[in-house]
């Protein structure tokens, strides 16, 4: 045991000599202008798809306010307590802000932002609010019925697959609002759901769209983080309606549009206003409106005439005078949920637990 | 010219430290090629890492969160490694420990806390024991290798806790996404001196695991049977229990991993509740030579290196996978390190030997 | 035979394993067509020596000279492509393949080999070395001397001319012994050459033109076998004079201690192993078991000492039956019985770790509380080092690091220290030297003197005959007879170990 004792000293010792003569490389007093921001993702920046959606616009926010801040990411960041070392991580390396990207991270967020009071935490997707924490998102489900409209116009089957990751609020918001957009072109159209339970798992993804595509959908649509679906669809000869960025690299053949996320808009406006003391805990809601929200440019697979469909209602959108969830809407039993006239609240919406008619698949 | 791979004699602890420091060099210089290669500087960023796992209280506080798990662990495999019982199921008995320990968290959090969680440490206990206990029956009644068996129990335990979190546990308050709740404050290990008294738990346990396997006749049982099972029913060593007992230990200690993990870090149950944990305390078992003291240095030094390549790469944006690949690289050569004590190479060159000949 | 040219010549080999010399400027030649044996105590260099010339060693320094050139030989493949070959104690045979298909393992390249081609090759070399082996037998259908003439016929196949025999009597039956004989005479007619290690004395003399003893790394010196006899190589090898001769200690009691009848085991496939095996043995008598090896000698030792499951018989000790009792039971219970098994590593002794440490493993059952107690087994330990002058760097030294003869001191002195009634002894002079197996000889009678009864298992039928009272022959798991020691003759030993029953048992 001696032994051991004498070789735990002396290592402890070097270790400290090393840390103790050397300057950290990012500790430097003469960076005190610079806001130091960090990202956690759930994904890699390199996913081409969600996280790299946040990454791109972590980017424009480095290029927009230039020397004034520094950005630090961590990619790959599960949703348990691992999220919350992260973040604690990044305070002790000075971060003043902490953006993250994934609604399994809400909770940890939560706790990390209410022990550490003097920093901002911006949460995405969730619903939590506390005097230096708040959440952003939007609504993507703007794009997304644009994206059914492509789809329903595409289809010959009629059968629509969509690849789906919780079914959480979020996800079936805009599984609904997809099937809205389909139906308002093709009433006879139906959307078949399959859950996966991951964000970010590429093979597990693909086999969920490969199983939707056995029961003869032609179209695979995705709230995923990856291109999984779409090399599925690719592979079959079916066609795709992407998620995040533009996917059709991983699918030139099948690929025909995607809801965008364009969050740099939104970072920029949120790390202006903490720097000029403006910021307050409201939560973000963008739309197509603010431009945070956008449909990739429609490629050659599209079908004839989707373009000018889509134009009509984006031009709605932006004008701020279309409403997706406008009634009547019905759910998946026929009855009238939100009559003629009236329309679902936000509120309602980030609580969203049904269906609408033409979804084919549960939430349990 | 010609390569051979030649046994090695015994060699001695100082040759054996050596082999070891100088494996650590290589794994430096290779590493520094490769950050090199990212454009980096690989003085800044070794200098980086220990900073990030060493260079301050709270970065200290993290070291020791994490070899916490790890060195815990790595005692529960060590007992079962001593026996030469290959148990590679310690994921399966820290997330049935976790489970066990989660039973009672979610549904007597009205206890007391001292009484709740000595409860959940020993439902901990219990459960990894019982999934310790299953392989050993299955050895020592069938015959059959355990290495598989805890290797596929682990997918077991796994699923079931999954199902769980997807299912009957799932909390009603997490609009749909699939989460167990949260532990109420009765079910969370307290902290003491910054970190949670898991540190007090793991301390503790290398002493008595140190005493069990050196002092007491059931740890010089184990031995024995690890040695030669010839040998140990020659002495009169009950085969059957000394396999069960030694068993629920190194399952119990691993279980006790997930109690720990459950309460003091995660605060509820998650399928990701390791964190590969049982895996990884495999290699720090074995580099600590299966000894408790060795153990503790073994996994500290492994805690400072997952902290600080977690730091270097917000420190110098290093991607997660650059972050991994150092990991690796330093495992690699330590690891293999292990090959050179036992083994040497012999380059056969006759113009080589015939220089060494005329210089005598 | 005077023109007889140098086949293989060794000159000034040193080898050193970290701080031990094991060959120190060693000098060996041999001729073309003869039998040279190599002959020294355990730790002399011979297996060193030997490893070197078949390439499994690389000497540090000197020279190897083969029909008179200079070879380097860095494997066995070299070796073997220089003409040496070797044929170590443990077969290096697959058993689960044919004769043919061991033969051809690993040593034509390229993907198919032609049987057929080779198979009449085979035929020829068998028809000129008269080796008399099936080429379709799987291994693990042949007998221990079936497989080394197969390990012969491999290493022939493979191109040797010279070949190395690494104590290849120890496994064999005499009449096994003989063959091989017959084997290597015919090895030489045809001018190949035969280094044969062993510290058989009565084999050398009979089969070894020259001799060449090595005593601890050292070259002693090279001789004759007309012009030298047992006595003066035996000092040469041990270095000082030495009485050969093994003492029988006259019988002291008549007094029945242990009874064994009707002992019937089975093995795990059902067959019996054990059949119907009944003998008395009385105070101080050493009765030796005689038979091939694998005809149930290890499972009657296990059985007796509680290690191997019996089927029906029972087992009277000083009028108990210890039939079905384990192990623990004996030891704490205070039977006085001793097993000194045949494994001494493997079951005995557990190698890694220290003698203190092994002698705990008999005296840990005894000590009360939850703790081992190792003072009192370290202060035994000392004690036996002592009264059987044991040679070991200390009593924390891993016993594996310990030379064969005391690794078996070791072992007899921990069992000998709970003075047993009854000691049972598997092999317990195997591969050990000459004088090892005097001073454990020597242990035996002094016990025997006590009035312990002593089962006496062994190989060595010189020792059986010299050392017993009675000899017992076992044959595939029957008592084939029990007869007198002082008049048994080796011939009727063999023959009984063959199977054939005993006409006149004199008990």
């Amino acid at each position: 045991m001696k032994r051991v004792l004498t070789i735990l000293l002396s290592i402890t010792l070097v270790l400290a000599l090393a840390v103790g003569c050397s300057q950290a490389p990012d500790q430097g007093q003469d960076q005190q202008e610079k806001m130091k921001i960090g990202f956690v993702y759930i994904g890699s920046a390199t996913d081409a798809g969600y996280t790299y959606a946040h990454d791109q616009g972590r980017l424009m926010l480095e290029q927009e306010l230039g020397d004034r801040v520094e950005t630090v990411i961590k990619e790959n960041v599960p949703e348990t307590q691992e999220c919350e070392k992260v973040m604690t991580d990044m305070i002790d390396q000075g971060c003043k802000v902490i953006f993250a990207n994934s609604f399994g991270f809400q909770e940890y967020v939560k706790r990390v932002a209410e022990a550490n009071p003097e920093i901002i935490f911006l949460h995405c997707s969730g619903s939590i609010q506390g005097p230096n924490y708040s959440n952003y998102f939007g609504s993507i489900e703007e794009a997304r019925y644009l994206s059914g409209i492509v789809a329903g116009m595409k289809t010959q089957t009629n059968k629509i697959g969509y690849v789906a990751a919780y079914n959480i609020p979020e996800v079936i918001r805009g599984i609904n609002a997809f099937t809205l957009g389909v139906r308002s072109v093709n009433p006879e159209a139906v959307v078949k759901v399959m859950w996966t339970n991951t964000w970010f798992d590429p093979a597990k993804e693909k086999d969920a769209a490969v199983a939707l595509l056995d029961q003869g959908v032609d179209i695979i649509a995705q709230h995923q983080d990856t291109t999984g679906p779409q090399v599925a669809a690719e592979e079959r000869g079916c066609w795709s309606i992407g998620y995040n960025a533009d996917m059709s690299n991983a699918a030139p053949k099948a690929y025909m549009t995607a809801p965008l996320w364009n969050w740099g808009a939104y970072y920029v406006e949120a790390v202006k206003s903490i720097m000029d003391g403006t910021w307050t805990n409201e939560p973000y809601w963008g739309t197509m409106k603010d431009g945070l929200i956008d449909l990739a440019p429609l490629t050659e697979v599209a079908p004839e005439g989707a373009q000018e469909a889509v134009t009509k209602i984006q031009d709605q959108m932006k004008a701020g005078s279309f409403d997706v969830f406008a009634g009547p809407l019905k759910d998946q039993s026929g009855q009238v949920v939100v009559p003629e006239g009236s329309t679902v609240s936000l509120e309602d919406q980030l609580a969203m637990k049904w269906f609408v008619e033409g979804v084919e698949g549960k939430i349990d | 010219m010609q390569f051979r791979i030649v046994k090695k004699a015994e060699i001695g602890k100082k040759k054996r430290a050596l082999i070891f420091l100088g494996s650590i060099f290589a794994a430096l210089f290779v590493s520094g090629l490769f950050l090199a290669f990212l454009k980096l500087n690989p003085f800044q960023v070794y200098i980086a890492m220990l900073q990030g796992s060493l260079g301050s209280a709270y970065r200290i506080e993290q070291t020791i969160i994490y070899a916490i798990p790890l060195l815990i662990t790595s005692l529960g495999v060590a007992i079962a490694f001593k026996m030469k019982f290959w148990n590679i199921g310690a994921e399966g008995q820290i997330l049935m420990g976790a489970f066990l320990a989660s039973y009672f968290a979610l549904n007597y959090s009205h206890l007391p806390r001292p009484l709740l969680l000595l409860i959940m440490f020993l439902a901990g206990f219990v459960g990894g024991a019982l999934w310790g206990i299953i392989p050993a029956l299955f050895k020592t009644k069938w015959g059959t290798n355990e290495t598989i068996i805890t290797l596929m129990m682990n997918y077991v335990a796994l699923k079931w806790v999954v199902y769980l979190q997807y299912g009957p546990w799932k909390d009603p308050n997490a609009s749909g996404f699939p989460r167990i709740a949260n532990f109420a404050e009765s079910a969370v290990l307290p902290e003491l001196m910054g970190v949670h008294v898991g540190w007090i738990i793991a301390v503790l346990l290398t002493i008595l695991v140190y005493f069990f396997l050196n002092k007491s006749k059931k740890g010089f049982e184990i031995a024995v049977l690890g040695e030669s099972v010839n040998t140990a029913r020659y002495a009169g060593v009950n085969i059957f229990s000394t396999v069960v007992l030694a068993m629920v230990l190194s399952g119990g200690i691993c279980g006790i991993v997930g109690f720990i993990e459950a309460s003091a870090v995660e605060q509820t149950l998650t399928k990701d509740i390791t964190g590969g944990v049982g895996f990884t305390a495999i290699i720090t078992a074995w580099l600590g030579a299966l000894k408790p003291q060795w153990i503790v240095l073994a996994s500290t030094l492994f805690a400072i290196l997952i902290q600080g390549s977690s730091y270097i790469q917000s420190a110098f944006g290093v991607s997660t996978y650059s972050a991994q690949l150092l990991e690796a690289i330093v495992l690699f050569f330590v690891l293999g390190s292990d090959f050179f004590t036992r083994y040497k190479l012999i380059i056969d060159c006759p113009i080589l030997s015939r220089i060494k000949e005329s210089g005598k | 035979m005077a023109d007889r040219s140098v086949h293989v010549a060794m000159k000034n080999i040193t080898k050193t394993f970290g701080s031990v010399i094991a060959t120190d400027h060693m000098n060996l030649e041999v001729e073309k067509g003869e039998i040279h044996a190599l002959l020294g105590e355990n730790g002399a260099g011979k297996s060193t020596l030997m490893n070197m010339l078949s390439g499994i060693y690389i000497p540090d320094s000197g020279q190897i000279f083969i029909d008179g050139r200079e070879t380097r030989v860095t494997s066995p493949r070299d070796a073997l492509k220089a003409g040496v070959g070797m044929i170590h104690q443990h077969f290096k045979l697959v058993e689960v393949l044919t004769s043919l298909e061991n033969i051809l393992l690993g040593y034509k390249t390229g993907l198919f080999v032609k049987k057929k081609d080779q198979k009449v090759k085979l035929q020829r070399l068998m028809e000129r070395f008269q080796l008399d082996v099936d080429l379709d037998r799987y291994v693990y259908d042949m007998s221990v001397g079936e497989k080394q003439t197969l390990e012969i016929l491999k290493t022939l196949y493979r191109g040797a001319r010279i070949l190395i025999l690494d104590e290849p009597t120890a496994v064999l039956t005499p009449q096994e012994t003989l063959k091989l004989f017959k084997i290597m005479r015919r090895m030489k007619e045809q001018d190949c050459s035969v280094i044969f290690i062993s510290h058989k004395m009565n084999e050398v003399m009979e089969i070894a033109d020259r001799i060449t003893v090595l005593r601890k790394g050292q070259t002693i010196a090279t001789l004759k076998k007309e012009s030298t006899n047992p006595q003066e190589l035996t000092e040469l090898m041990v270095g000082r004079p030495v009485d050969l001769s093994i003492k029988r200690v006259p019988r002291v009691s008549d007094k029945v201690v242990f009874q064994v009848k009707h002992l019937t085991a089975e093995n795990e496939e059902k067959v019996e192993v054990l059949k119907d095996i009944s003998f008395n043995m009385v105070q101080g008598e050493i009765l030796g078991v005689a038979g091939i090896a694998g005809s149930g000698q290890k499972e009657l030792c296990e059985a007796l000492a509680g290690l191997y499951p019996i089927k029906k018989g029972e087992i009277l000790f000083k009028g108990e039956d210890l039939a079905g009792k384990s192990p623990k039971e004996f030891i704490t219970r205070g039977i006085s019985m001793s097993f000194i098994p045949e494994d001494r590593l493997g079951m005995g002794l557990v190698a890694n770790m220290d003698m203190v440490d092994n002698i705990l493993l008999k005296q840990y059952h005894h000590s009360k509380g939850i703790g081992v107690k190792r003072k009192p087994a370290a202060a035994k330990a000392r004690e036996i080092i002592k009264k059987l002058e044991i040679h070991t760097p200390g009593i924390r030294e891993p016993i594996k690091n310990l030379s064969g003869g005391n690794i078996q001191k070791v072992l007899l002195g921990r069992e000998l220290d709970s003075h047993p009634e009854l000691l049972i002894t598997a092999y317990p002079v195997r591969g050990l030297d000459i004088n090892t197996c005097l001073k454990i000889y020597d242990i035996l009678n002094e016990e025997k003197k006590k009035g312990v009864a002593i089962l006496y298992i062994a190989e060595d039928l010189d020792s059986l005959l010299g050392l017993c009272d009675r000899i017992m022959v076992i044959s595939n798991g029957e008592i084939t007879g029990i007869v007198d020691a002082r008049q048994a003759t080796k011939e009727q030993l063999g023959l009984m170990m063959l199977g054939n029953k005993e006409v006149d048992h004199a008990v």
